[in-house]
């Protein structure tokens, strides 16, 4: 590692600061991506900002009516045992239980998962599903953004200098919700060469009122599949409409070739994965329905 | 280059470290400490070798910056055995045979304790994925869960 200033700032205030007056400055969370960058010399940054000494990201709280609020310092292991993660959004539990191993969870944060804008990572998918968005504060003041406008490129995103990505908020689903999240990988939990998650809600007849579909792995950036929750939305769903869907998955998708699979292949399987999370979904939904 | 001040809390014991903001907690563990029960594979987290515990869960020290956990209580493999002799999971691999080189040893028994810790009566499969971290390239796994399993409820 070449050498950097450490800075454990007391405040967010001071660490939207550090990163504003430092462009070579660099977020230090769970570490578990930066610091393999770091060791393998892909990044030299002037600063490293340790977001952990400032209080105050970790809760988790859920509001009647607003929804779930997940501060971006939580790490997969606390969203993996959250009582209301797995009670509101399990989803996002499987979606954590599915991260590597348990070191890795037990250092690695959802914030980290996401700032990092790796397109395979395994939380975008479902939060795009759950139309999640995510707040970021700056010096000059915070904003909110839908999470599937977050994301640019290959590890890129819209943060601006001395801008920190501090939350992750989820909107309550309406009546009976069933999600999945598959992941295709190699070896047990590596990184994914496929991920999606599906989410649906049907109401007391049956109807679908709420679908959410998002895709990792498929291009440079987690993607939204709006085309697939307009074909599903309103309708008592049957097999054509989730093929519809799984197919336009399908279309969306820009894969590339890579040592893990081809493009060919991913572009296959985004198709057969997106049908089976949409079964899926569409099974646990009708589970909750009484 | 500025040298911080680490005061580490390993094993019980209070050590007071001089090191760059670079330095791992791996390398210090090993190189300042003299505490080379903890082992470099990979150096990127992927194997295992490297696991220690810090406030009683399993991490990657290859990962973490000396730095970042200050003040925080860390475990190596040294930190079990007790004046007693060995921990019990220390010699429950030995009877089952579930060492081989050794190498990814330390890092399998501390993630054991970890889990059994938690949870005194684990299925095979949860044993399957508490250690699901930690790579072992001789026993082919078999030996090192029935040690974790004789273990249950004691």
């Amino acid at each position: 590692m070449r050498y950097f200033d450490y800075v454990e700032p007391k405040t967010l205030d001071e660490a939207c600061h550090v990163l504003k007056d430092h462009e070579e400055a660099k977020l230090l969370a769970g570490g578990i991506s930066l610091t393999v960058l770091l060791k393998n010399n892909l990044l030299a940054p002037s600063h490293l900002v340790n977001l952990k000494t400032v209080p105050g990201l970790d809760q988790i709280e859920w509001v009647d009516h607003d929804g779930l609020k997940i501060g971006a310092l939580n790490r997969h292991r606390d969203i993996l045992h959250s009582q209301s993660v797995r009670r509101h959004f399990p989803v996002l539990a499987e979606a954590a239980s599915k991260i590597a191993t348990p070191a890795i969870r037990n250092l690695g944060t959802i914030g980290g998962n996401i700032a990092h804008a790796e397109p395979s990572a395994d939380f975008p998918p479902s939060l795009i599903a759950l139309n999640a968005s995510l707040r970021l504060k700056s010096p000059d003041g915070e904003r909110k953004i839908s999470i599937e406008d977050f994301f640019t490129d290959y590890y890129e995103n819209v943060l601006t200098p001395g801008e920190i990505l501090i939350g992750v908020e989820i909107p309550p689903l309406p009546a009976f919700p069933g999600g999945t999240y598959i992941k295709l990988d190699k070896v047990t939990n590596a990184l994914a060469i496929v991920g999606v998650a599906a989410v649906l809600c049907l109401d007391e007849r049956g109807r679908c009122v709420h679908a959410g579909v998002g895709l990792g792995g498929v291009a440079s950036t987690p993607l939204k599949v709006r085309k697939a929750e307009k074909i599903l939305l309103g309708e008592k769903l049957n097999d054509s409409h989730i093929d519809q869907a799984a197919r336009e998955a399908q279309a969306i998708s820009q894969p590339t070739n890579d040592v893990n699979a081809s493009a060919e292949y991913r572009k296959e399987m985004v198709y057969v994965l997106t049908r089976r999370a949409l079964q899926e979904s569409l099974r646990r939904a009708n589970a909750n329905k009484p | 280059m500025i040298k911080h001040d680490i005061e580490l809390n390993v094993n019980g014991n209070r050590y007071s470290v001089s090191a760059e903001p670079q330095r791992t907690l791996l390398e210090v563990l090993r190189d300042n400490l003299g505490l080379t029960g903890t082992k470099e594979g990979c150096s990127e987290g992927e194997c295992g070798v490297c696991t220690v515990l810090l406030e009683g869960i399993p991490v990657r020290s290859c990962l973490l910056l000396a730095v970042d956990v200050r003040g925080r209580k860390v475990t190596t493999i040294e930190g079990l055995a007790q004046d007693e002799g060995l921990h019990p999971i220390q010699k429950s691999f030995i009877e089952q045979g579930a060492i081989q080189c050794g190498y990814c040893t330390p890092g399998m028994i501390l993630s054991a304790k970890a889990l059994l810790d938690e949870n005194p009566h684990p299925k095979r499969e949860e044993i399957q994925v508490a250690l699901s971290g930690n790579l072992c390239r001789c026993t082919g796994y078999v030996k090192i869960f029935k040690a974790v399993e004789a273990l249950a409820g004691k």
